[in-house]
């Protein structure tokens, strides 16, 4: 078995909140990369192959759904946790129809339940 | 004079607008009572170095104070939706006994953590009743939560439900602090809360039983309580076997 970490791109625009999950994620034996916009998102994804994405919705460029939707056109297996404040049924749809494996209310959760969520989907 | 079609277009206007608003200031209080929750968890946790007992307690009241906010932001987003309607209800058939011992199910840690005892009562139905799920999931679940927040230390709660023809009705009776008489004209008001669940609990938003009463007009049934003050209270759900 290889012993290289996993590597987990983080994409959120707050930065208290991304270096939270930055700390928690990579304590738990992930390589992290953090994204704080859909442009430094893309320009990740284009150099490097992930084996989980967290994404947040509502970024300051394009939104996660446009990152959503890019991955799904572009037939990627990476599998996504949207990690959210919106809770609109339709959000939650679309996220889902767009290909991601969880949806999960920030304010829901704590970080270690996230783990366990990314444990379980990569 | 304007015409009602330009009232009307400026009033959906004004709504959408008052929802979008409600919609984005959620968000942000979401967000920053994220933050707080998983510094205080990693606080708690011993993340960031150890805590006297004295911290922990302090803490640990932030916390639940911050979580009864999350509970409080997520009401009114639910009541946004209700009133904007863009919840849609989807009715399907489905096994109500089973439906309302899960939910109870799910308060079984709640109830031993404030010493109030749990019982199911549900009779078998004699077949399935069309609801949605989720929201008739959420009445159940408030009126429990409530008989279970404004009960007695030692206090029960118990769940019963029957038959009445084309009708079932669903009970949750507690032992709790009950409704004063001038009160009880106002229960389902929006943003209501009695003086004794203010006591009681300080942080509310009154929105519960408002948003019960509509997801029950939804199903066409009707919702009504007895209650004694100091004594207990029953909360009584009618719904049709079919909508």
């Amino acid at each position: 078995m290889s012993d290289k970490k996993q590597n987990i791109l983080i994409v959120e625009d707050d930065t208290f909140l991304q270096g939270l999950m930055a700390n928690k994620v990579n304590s738990n034996g992930f390589e992290i990369t953090t994204a704080s916009n859909g442009e430094e998102a893309m320009t990740a994804l284009a150099k490097t192959k992930f084996d989980g994405i967290l994404l947040d919705l509502m970024l300051p460029d394009i939104s996660g759904f446009d990152i959503l939707e890019n991955l799904k056109s572009d037939g990627s297996k990476i599998p996504v946790i949207v990690f959210s404040n919106l809770s609109d049924d339709k959000d939650i749809k679309k996220a889902m129809s767009l290909g991601a494996k969880e949806y999960l209310i920030k304010s829901n959760f704590t970080l270690e339940e996230l783990i366990e969520k990314l444990k379980k989907v990569i | 004079m304007k015409d009602l079609e330009q009232e009307n277009k400026e009033l959906k206007e004004a709504l959408e607008f008052k929802s979008d608003l409600i919609s984005m200031t959620a968000h942000q209080l979401r967000t920053s009572m994220s933050a707080t929750k998983w510094v205080l968890k990693m606080l708690l946790d011993g993340d960031l170095g150890p805590l006297t007992e004295e911290q922990k307690i302090f803490i640990k009241k932030t916390e639940d104070n911050n979580e009864k906010m999350i509970t409080f932001v997520s009401e009114m987003i639910d009541i946004n939706k209700e009133e904007s309607r863009e919840i849609r209800y989807t009715f399907g058939k489905y096994n109500l006994k089973e439906l309302v011992c899960n939910t109870v199910g799910e308060f079984r840690g709640e109830a031993a953590k404030k010493n109030v005892s749990l019982k199911c009562h549900c009779e078998e139905f004699s077949r399935p009743v069309e609801v949605d799920r989720e929201k008739i999931q959420t009445v159940i679940q408030g009126l429990v939560e409530n008989a279970i927040k404004y009960n007695k230390e030692g206090g029960s709660v118990t769940l019963s439900s029957k038959e009445d023809g084309d009708f079932v009705i669903i009970s949750v009776e507690d032992t709790g602090i009950g409704i004063a008489e001038k009160e009880k004209e106002k229960i389902f008001d929006k943003f209501f809360r009695t003086d004794s669940a203010k006591k009681h609990e300080s942080i509310g938003s009154g929105l519960g039983l408002f948003v019960i009463q509509r997801i029950i007009e939804r199903h066409n049934g009707e919702i009504w309580f007895d209650s004694k003050e100091g004594v207990g209270t029953t909360f009584n759900v009618k719904i049709p076997f079919n909508q």
